[in-house]
């Protein structure tokens, strides 16, 4: 079907982009509005949490996905348009469920939560990574959006589960949203694998910004919807738990692979899994100890899950996730959910009370539902053969979509392999 | 290689920086006494302040190092000039809006203000890039500090305009001082796109590290100055808005500009930004986010346009080399921001004032000033760092850093 993979968008992606660009600033010029109140200090207090968010939301999730040898503009590129639609669309969307006299009223505080909002389709983002159009990209963003704002309305306000550094809400959403959604836009033409899927040494290195970017601002994102007086513990807690996950990670990385060596994807990605997982619970007096035992244990199953659980899911069940995004987001943040279901069984106190097991149990299970059977939608949406999806020998390769400048001719054939031209330089 | 080999700048480079660092060290002693009383409202502006250092630094420095050739210098020079700027801008807006006679007083604030004016000198530096080297990067930054804190001195106490305002104008002000300047250092060879001066994968990837840092931290630097809180808090929202309409226009108009639909990075780069800069004058006053919003799309539209038109027709015409096109980044966005910055004035003060029309007057006159001022200034600089005194580099040598670094490893392909 030669229709199916014109790839050209020069009018779909723009038409459509700009459309949505303009049916946006409709909706704010109608709806939204700056609060009236006086803006306390607080608010001016949580700017720089804000800004910590933003910089995860950008660089870290953006360069985190560089690390495929010929796909760094589109990682990063279109993570940047994922990111700066969806805060849009994130405010509008959050925005409807607390409109106040058919207004919906903004602060430094909607930023923030506009920005959680982009991170679940910055995940979903992983699993279909290399494997989608921008065109799908936006349409994903604005259906994923719309439901994690339902979902996390049912989670926080209708049951009334606690769920701060959104362990369920955004990591196991997108994440599940994400897989789900591979699972239908599954390519068999692909089950061989591709020559193009695969780092070389500078994009490992280019990811390393986006992991390091996302280590250093975890406790950021998990406590900056935290209540004024738990904020302390709760970023005390997610450093803790990270520091505990990076160890654990290191250790198993090296206990899995041949001859004792470092997997730098493991780097990479398990090291932040602490910080996904000690988010539900982060804000409750776990106190050091059960932090760090999370964190280990989230950076113990990360690196099993991607040292044997993503290829069984590949080979077995059809899900291609290129990220590994189930390690990463989805499986710690189970955990996160189950740790809290725990937490809360073990009356650990949240403030004056502690929360409701049968509460926490079923926001875990809501959340992966509407996850699953959100993404499936998504992707049977985005199977429309109008959307300018690469085909197949094109997946992973920026230069469908990007003006890429001309690679140099090296020796090697592939760009910035330093490693080669070097040997090169000295042998000449 | 022979005549073309580069100038060597040992005698000349160490000289002048121990030279003016000795000089700045020498006024500080004698000139400034140790700080203000600093208070706690002084260091609540402390994450703001970071953010813009990260920002002018880092996001300056990454976002020019574009070209495959010329990252070293890119990023180095940008650090060197911006830390020169930095002191010599305290120095002088310190003598020149001292308050009370005696020494000068220092505090954040004033280094805060520094680090915002030496934007301008970046911005020159970038449309210079690769062109000129670091002594005629110094004394460009000399003098355009000079010359911007001047035309700041007038702005604010001539003609009233408030200080945020007037340091906002350091968009329009380098733009317009880099083009005067790259006018005089235009070279018949810049003519071609030769192959020095692309970019390669690496290359433009790094240079969106650095944009990004930019795009995030532009909230800040169109914030921290403001002192009223709700002000405040609109200015943040507005221009967080007002960028991310900005990045996402870039992405749909830099594929609908391209024939086969292909987005190209270096105007995710450039249009990306614009809503910021334009949104620098009026995101305090701006009343509700949509007005902002539609500011940044028709930002982000001239950018992509400016791209197109001023680098095929006007430059050429003009025979003006503008390497990292800070004319449609920063100076058209600018001078956007600054009329619909007057057009907002004249709305939001229609009822109340008489004097309406005389002050607008003045908001139109204080930014054509600015402009005028970097115009003039840029060209009278130019022409002096055409002097064979400072070491001119031979157009062959142009966007390499071989001319200024030691290598690690061998020139091939680098």
């Amino acid at each position: 079907m030669p229709s199916a993979f014109a790839t050209n968008m020069r009018f779909k992606f723009s038409i459509l982009a700009i459309f949505l660009e303009v049916l946006i600033i409709i909706l704010f010029g109608i709806f939204v509005r700056y609060e009236n109140t006086q803006p306390t200090t607080k608010d001016i207090f949580l700017y720089p949490f804000f800004q910590d968010v933003h910089v995860m939301i950008f660089v870290g999730f953006g360069f985190l996905m560089t690390f495929l040898k010929k796909y760094g503009f589109s990682s990063v590129g279109i993570n940047m348009l994922i990111a700066a639609l969806g805060l849009q669309w994130g405010t509008l969307m959050q925005g409807f469920w607390h409109m106040e006299a058919q207004k919906i009223n903004i602060g430094i505080k909607s930023m923030i939560n506009a920005d959680f909002s982009t991170a679940t389709v910055l995940i979903s983002f992983g699993a279909v990574l290399g494997k989608t159009s921008p065109v799908q990209m936006l349409i994903m963003t604005i259906l994923e959006i719309t439901i994690f704002s339902c979902n996390e309305h049912l989670v926080v306000k209708v049951l009334g589960a606690t769920d701060t550094g959104a362990s369920m809400t955004i990591h196991a959403f997108g994440a599940y949203f994400g897989l789900s959604a591979a699972r239908v836009l599954y390519r068999p033409g692909l089950k061989e694998g591709h020559k193009n899927e695969e780092s070389v040494y500078h994009s490992d290195m280019f990811a390393m910004i986006g992991t390091l970017f996302l280590w250093l601002f975890w406790p950021s994102f998990n406590s900056a919807m935290a209540h004024a007086d738990l904020q302390q513990r709760t970023i005390i807690n997610t450093y803790f738990s990270m520091a505990a996950c990076t160890l654990t990670a290191f250790a198993l990385s090296s206990l899995v692979e041949h001859r004792g060596k470092l997997d730098m994807v493991h780097i990479q990605n398990a090291t932040l899994a602490g910080g996904v997982a000690v988010g539900s619970c982060a804000d409750m007096s776990i106190y050091p100890l059960g932090a760090m035992l999370i964190g280990s244990i989230a950076g113990l199953i990360s690196v099993i899950g991607f040292k044997f659980l993503t290829p069984f899911f590949f080979s077995k069940l059809k899900i291609h996730d290129t990220c590994g995004v189930h390690n990463l987001h989805g499986l710690p943040g189970l955990l996160g959910g189950l740790a809290s279901i725990i937490a809360a069984m073990a009356h650990v106190k949240l403030g004056e009370t502690s929360p409701s097991a049968p509460m926490q149990a079923a926001a875990l299970g809501c959340t992966i539902g509407i996850a699953l059977v959100g993404g499936a939608f998504a992707g049977l949406v985005l199977n429309l053969p109008f959307l300018g999806q690469p085909p197949d020998e094109n997946c992973y390769n920026d230069s469908v979509y990007w003006e890429v400048p001309a690679e140099e001719t090296r020796p090697a054939g592939q760009f910035g392999d330093y490693g080669d031209h070097r040997t090169v330089n000295i042998n000449m | 290689m022979g005549s073309d080999y580069p100038p060597s700048l040992r005698c000349g480079l160490p000289g002048l920086i121990l030279f003016l660092e000795t000089a700045f060290i020498l006024i500080f002693w004698f000139c400034f006494s140790k700080e203000s009383q600093s208070t706690s409202e002084d260091l609540e502006i402390y994450p703001a302040f970071q953010d813009v250092n990260v920002l002018v630094i880092f996001g300056f420095g990454f976002l020019l190092a574009s070209f495959k050739r010329y990252g070293f210098s890119s990023i180095g020079f940008n650090l060197l000039i911006a830390t020169l700027g930095v002191q010599w801008a305290v120095l002088v807006e310190g003598f020149l809006f001292a308050s009370s006679a005696g020494k000068v007083k220092i505090g954040l604030h004033s280094v805060l203000k520094a680090t915002i004016s030496v934007t301008a000198v970046l911005i020159s530096a970038g449309a210079l890039l690769g062109k000129a080297n670091p002594i005629q990067l110094i004394w460009m930054a000399m003098v355009e500090v000079a010359a911007f804190s001047t035309s700041r001195w007038i702005n604010v106490r001539f003609l009233k305009i408030e200080e945020h305002t007037s340091l906002m104008h350091v968009h329009i002000f380098g733009t317009y001082f880099g083009l005067a300047v790259s006018w005089w250092l235009y070279h018949s060879s810049l003519s071609k796109r030769i192959e020095k001066e692309t970019s390669n994968p690496i290359s433009d990837l790094f240079s969106m590290l650095g944009t990004l840092f930019l795009w995030m931290f532009w909230p800040s630097f169109n914030s921290v100055l403001i002192v009223d809180v709700m002000e405040k808090r609109n200015a943040i929202c507005n221009t967080y808005y007002a960028i991310a309409v900005s990045a996402v226009a870039a992405f749909a108009l830099s594929s609908l500009s391209s024939r086969n639909g292909k987005i190209r990075m270096i105007h995710i780069h450039h249009a990306a930004l614009a809503g910021g800069v334009a949104l620098g004058f009026s995101a305090p006053v701006i009343p509700h986010p949509w007005i902002a919003m539609i500011l940044g799309l028709l930002a982000s539209m001239v950018a992509v346009l400016g791209s197109h038109c001023l680098q095929t027709y006007l430059n050429s015409v003009l025979k003006i080399h503008d390497t990292c096109g800070v004319h449609y980044t920063f100076g058209l966005p600018g001078l956007l921001g600054a009329i619909v910055n007057v057009i907002l004035f004249i709305i939001i003060k229609w009822a109340s004032l008489s004097t309406l029309g005389y002050l607008a007057l003045i908001e139109v006159g204080s930014f054509m000033l600015t402009t005028a001022i970097g115009l003039g200034t840029g060209f009278i600089t130019g022409f002096i760092l055409t002097f064979k005194l400072w070491k001119t580099l031979p157009a062959s040598k142009y966007f390499d850093d071989q001319a200024y670094w030691e290598f690690p490893h061998l020139a091939y392909g680098f």
